[in-house]
């Protein structure tokens, strides 16, 4: 794919080719405290082939992540039950467990004397789990700056994410992580305006969607390239004539020229010009993708042929070609649809989160296979967590909820942030449905996923402009408004 | 409806006082290289404005493919014929007037017992691919053009999908497209009144069987309908002026529509609703016809006491009266200020341009808030004050680089058909639409989520968004679908298959659907491929299927690609090649994929 003419890089002057050294400043610039004696560190373009890559799952529709993630210490578990009422998910003797404990190796994972328990159609995430190849980020949401309880948010002095707990805005702002506009751009694309220049070949965007258009992966330089879940050497690009039919030489060459030609002319009308540089990013990457394609070996690791482990599957034999595209920095992206569960949240949830399990639990077995497991963050988004009470037989839209993280950069075994006693009377509570307030933003997520993945500190205030509101760092002119620390995602 | 004769001409100065048979033979048609069609009279200059203030003026050819571009889903010479010799305005008239055809759920009906009989199975169930035949075989067989459009464009504002829990029935969505066409130009409020009731948005969005609060459960109203109702069908999330732009408070920003404490008592009104067909609340559907009777009250289970609107109006209605808080809670939402600019927006964006400006917003909004006779919602009125607007029509507009809106791939793919005359042996016509479904993701009824295909906000970066301006169909639009639409072209156009008929019913012979199966009629055009009247061609579906809009640069660029072919002109296989090589490149065009 082809840079865009009107650059935007005039913000970052020549200092925009992020990447970091070694893998001691990292472990450094993930002590977000210690920004400020980083903030002179030199730019660097590495090339020597540290490879790096995030796969950004979104659960579409708002996941009910309060059964993915349940706590079972007694008084949690019995608060979670009442509140939760019919939708509770159960561990009684003699009936078919509904949830599987969390376990670190072969003792109960405990923090703060809490324990947890995962969805029994997640055994694969279990296990995972107690091996240190995943975790979970607790009560994670959409904030533009710390809201302390119902008391601060109904004061009118906090700024609320616009359009909270609509789907449009939510899975919008999950994205962007910028909840106070509705902002095009992502934080991939952010990224990828940042970091693209780390890869050789340019035709191939740093972001490669298995979802088509998303707002994660959108820049303000670069589009994603999106490719489907068959997509093979033979079937990508233009359709031609086949050997048996006549003419097919010269026909073939008048199309491809005519279609080029057409699409590389200069438009004034702007959708005429968008529609025409997007056909020829697509010219000029279908030869690069498609060899690529055919240096693919199939790999061992079995994937069922589900959508979504079709998808993750096609990602990890992409991974598995990543010299061929050029890639030293990638960003994913595949969508799972269909969690907008305001009925049949539990029945639903039966059939739907094995189906994520498998898919997840072949990808990081997959990652290992091509070697590659040390070096690949894989994280799910949704559009918000759901109403702790029940509709009937389903939740509503609410707000703060639990992600998974997976794969071997990350601290796994561990349930980071905070999980708040899912008690009506918690002060997080909003609107006496269980619509709790999340006490970790996707701010500090995004920004230590970005740090790992070789963004300056200097380059935070563009990637995630609210993130001053959580930290204080050298780019921050006013001070934080509470004391938020470090998630601890990577070590 | 107002009379406004703003009928413009676009891209020639020419206007037709006299239109002569589109279909004539080539070498009668020709005057020169982009003038084409019957006698012509010149206007003194080139503001297609000022030329048009009297009666008696009518569209020029590409004013009128450009007018139906925008009010029908696809049209071909005849129907540009109408258009030139009726006019826009009596046109439309007669298009309102003109009664829909038949029922589509009769039509699923038909094939359901078609395919029991065939089967020998008398309780066999309808499916999908019923509905589908259904939407197809309406839409071939009927001259409703206006209404199929404003269909069309109904749903993809009150958007239920097949991607949800109707599994394979096919009376959920064709019953509930019925009512679209049958309110294509009737009231929004009383479309909204029949959305409301149909079991179909009941289980899309899950407020059939949804039962009171009950404390004791922690259990609460479901807020889904309560939330899109508001959101997405009537008044959105920000105050609006009647321009369309936002209301700002005092520090500059948007001001809620409403909060959650809103949705909270809106979701109250939805409760105790389930199937028509039904004597008891909370049960399954009981057959396979059931979505065809509209929803039922259950007063028991409807939240009894008073419940607080957006406006401050408390419905309260005791005994509890289910269906009279229904009616009340759409009436204010209905007639919240909101609504004209928030409908007339949508409208114009699926039907005009992207990015209308505020004074063309006001306009139609005004319309909707009254017709004239003191009809709120009429969506006849705002439906022609759409495409009758001076911005609408004015070849002017078209000229600012930043009007005009990329085509949906389905509509193209109507278009497609129309143009090229597509035709079965039997007039029945089946399709299951699949290839533009998994080429663009775009059919009927089957959007990923009720946020429709794409956002009426979404910006693409480049241009679009440099200017600051959206344009939805673009949320589709990548190196996917880029390939995925031109490959499809290529599948209809040359290996001659414009539609995919199946099997009905799982094991049925093709041999009995080979007559339903379409084709395209080139023979007019088999005969403009000769080297010197290649131009002819090209100029012709430019008119056709661009309303001209192809540069000359394109259109020389096409002539040559064809020309590039060698064609032996005594060989039929020959001269169809280079007539696809010209269809294919301008439906693949950048200056007709956007249509201004």
């Amino acid at each position: 794919m082809s840079k865009k003419k009107i650059s935007r890089r005039s913000f970052l002057g020549q200092a925009s080719c992020a990447a970091v050294g070694t893998s001691a400043f990292l472990n450094t610039a993930l002590n977000l405290g210690a920004i400020n004696t980083l903030a002179a560190r030199p730019h660097i373009l590495q090339s020597t082939g540290d490879y790096k890559a995030m796969v950004c799952i979104l659960l579409a529709g708002g996941c009910d992540t309060h059964n993915v993630l349940i706590p079972t210490e007694s008084s949690q578990y019995s608060a979670y039950a009442t509140t939760r009422g019919d939708l509770a998910l159960s561990n009684t003797q003699g009936q078919p467990a509904e949830y599987l404990d969390l376990m670190t190796g072969a003792v109960p994972y405990t923090k703060n004397g809490q324990t947890f328990g995962v969805h029994a159609g997640m055994p694969g995430l279990q296990q995972m789990f107690s091996e240190g190849d995943a975790g979970f980020i607790a009560n994670v949401g959409t904030l533009i700056e710390p809201i302390a309880n119902k008391v601060d948010f109904e004061s009118g002095l906090r700024k609320v994410p616009l359009g909270l707990y609509s789907h449009s805005d939510q899975i919008m702002q999950w994205q962007t992580s910028v909840p106070q506009s509705r902002s095009a751009v992502g934080v991939g694309g952010r990224l990828a305006d940042l970091l693209h220049d780390m890869n050789s070949i340019p035709e191939i965007s740093m972001n490669i969607s298995l979802a088509g258009k998303n707002r994660f992966q959108a820049g303000n330089q670069y589009n994603e390239y999106s490719i489907s879940r068959n997509a093979t050497a033979d079937n990508i690009g233009y359709d031609g004539f086949s050997w048996w039919q006549s003419q097919r030489g010269i026909q073939n060459d008048i199309k491809r020229g005519a279609i080029d030609s057409l699409a590389a002319q200069s438009y004034d009308n702007i959708f005429q010009k968008t529609y025409g540089e997007l056909g020829q990013q697509t010219a000029q990457s279908i030869e690069v993708m498609r060899a690529a394609l055919s240096n693919i070996t199939p790999l061992a690791t079995s994937f069922t042929t589900t959508n979504i482990s079709t998808e993750l599957k096609k990602i990890a034999e992409l991974i598995s070609v990543r010299s061929n595209l050029g890639a030293q920095r990638q960003v994913f992206f595949v969508t799972y649809g269909g969690w907008d569960h305001h009925d049949n949240v539990l029945g639903s949830q039966q059939a739907m989160l094995p189906i994520l399990d498998e898919a997840l639990t072949s990808f990081n077995a997959a990652m290992k296979e091509v070697g590659v497991h040390d070096k690949v963050a894989t994280f799910t988004i949704s559009d918000f967590g759901r109403t702790l009470t029940s509709n009937g037989n389903g939740s509503d839209h609410a707000w703060g909820g639990n992600q998974i993280i997976m794969g071997g950069p990350f601290v796994g075994g561990e349930v980071h942030g905070d999980y708040p006693t899912l008690d009506l009377t918690n002060p997080l509570n909003l609107h006496n449905r269980g619509r709790f307030i999340p006490t970790t933003s996707v701010d500090e997520m995004y920004a230590e996923l970005a740090l790992w993945f070789g963004a300056s500190p200097n380059d935070l205030d563009y990637l995630l402009p609210n993130l001053c509101n959580f930290y204080a760092s050298s780019n921050c002119t006013a001070p934080p408004s509470s004391g938020y620390a470090p998630i601890g995602l990577f070590s | 409806m107002t009379r406004r004769l703003t009928q413009a001409l676009c891209l020639t100065f020419w206007i037709l006082a006299v239109s002569t048979s589109l279909r004539a033979q080539p070498d009668t048609i020709v005057i020169g290289f982009g003038d084409s069609y019957g006698t012509v009279v010149t206007t003194s200059d080139g503001d297609g404005d000022q030329t048009l203030q009297a009666d008696g003026y009518l569209p020029n050819d590409n004013a009128a493919s450009r007018f139906l571009s925008q009010a029908a889903l696809g049209h071909g010479y005849d129907e540009i014929a109408d258009v030139m010799t009726m006019g826009l305005e009596d046109w439309i008239v007669a298009e309102i007037d003109r009664p829909r055809g038949g029922s589509l759920a009769t039509s699923v009906e038909d094939y359901l017992t078609f395919a029991r009989t065939e089967t020998g199975e008398p309780n066999r169930n309808s499916n999908i691919t019923m509905w589908y035949f259904a939407w197809w075989q309406y839409h071939m067989q009927n001259d409703d053009l206006l209404r199929q459009r404003v269909a069309f464009v109904l749903s993809q504002i009150l958007v239920i999908s097949s991607n949800s829990g109707f599994s394979n029935n096919g009376f959920a969505l064709a019953d509930y497209y019925d009512i679209l066409l049958d309110e294509a130009f009737g009231n929004y409020r009383d479309l909204l009144q029949r959305v409301t009731y149909h079991a179909s948005m009941g289980v899309y969005l899950t407020y059939l069987n949804n039962p009171k609060t009950d404390l004791s459960l922690n259990r609460f109203p479901d807020e889904n309908y309560a939330r899109e109702l508001m959101q997405l069908f009537t008044i959105g999330t920000t105050m609006l002026n009647m321009d369309g732009s936002e209301q700002l408070d005092a520090a500059g920003l948007p001001i809620a529509a409403y909060d959650n404490n809103d949705i909270s008592e809106l979701s109250k009104v939805f409760t105790g609703l389930s199937w028509g067909d039904r004597s008891v609340f909370g049960r399954n559907r009981l057959r396979d016809t059931s979505y065809q009777a509209p929803m039922q009250m259950f007063n028991a289970f409807h939240e009894p006491g008073p419940k607080t609107m957006i406006d401050g109006t408390i419905i309260d209605n005791s005994p509890t009266d289910g269906d009279l808080d229904i009616t009340q809670a759409i009436d204010i939402l209905f007639d919240h200020p909101n609504v004209p600019p928030f409908i007339a927006k949508l409208l114009i964006q699926r039907l005009v341009t992207d990015n209308p400006s505020p004074q063309y917003i006001q306009r139609v909004a005004e319309v909707f808030a009254d017709d004239g006779t003191g009809e709120r919602g009429n969506l006849a009125a705002v439906i022609s004050a759409v495409l009758l607007d001076p911005v609408a029509r004015s070849c002017n507009s078209g000229d600012d680089v930043t009007f005009g809106t990329l085509r949906e791939p389905f509509i193209r793919y109507m278009q497609m058909q129309r143009a090229f005359g597509a035709s079965t042996a039997s007039g029945n016509h089946r399709n299951t639409m699949s290839e533009i479904y998994e080429a663009s993701g775009q059919r009927p009824l089957n959007s990923p989520s009720v946020f429709n295909f794409y956002q009426q906000d979404y910006q693409p970066i480049g241009a679009v968004e440099d200017a600051g301006l959206v344009s939805p169909v673009f949320q589709i639009t990548d190196t996917r679908s880029i390939t995925g639409y031109v490959n499809a072209l290529w599948k209809w156009i040359y290996n001659d298959s414009p539609t995919e008929p199946t099997d009905l019913y799982g094991g049925e012979d093709n041999a009995t659907y080979a007559d339903e199966v379409s084709t395209f009629a080139y023979t007019g055009e088999l005969d403009l491929v000769d080297d010197d009247e290649l131009h002819i061609l090209v100029d012709r579906w430019n008119m056709l299927l661009a309303q001209g809009r192809l540069s000359p640069q394109s259109e020389a660029l096409i002539v040559q690609a064809a020309l590039d072919y060698p064609m032996d002109p005594t060989d039929v296989d020959d001269r169809e090649r280079r007539l696809k090589i010209v269809a294919y490149l301008i439906l693949s065009c950048p200056e007709y994929l956007i249509n201004r």
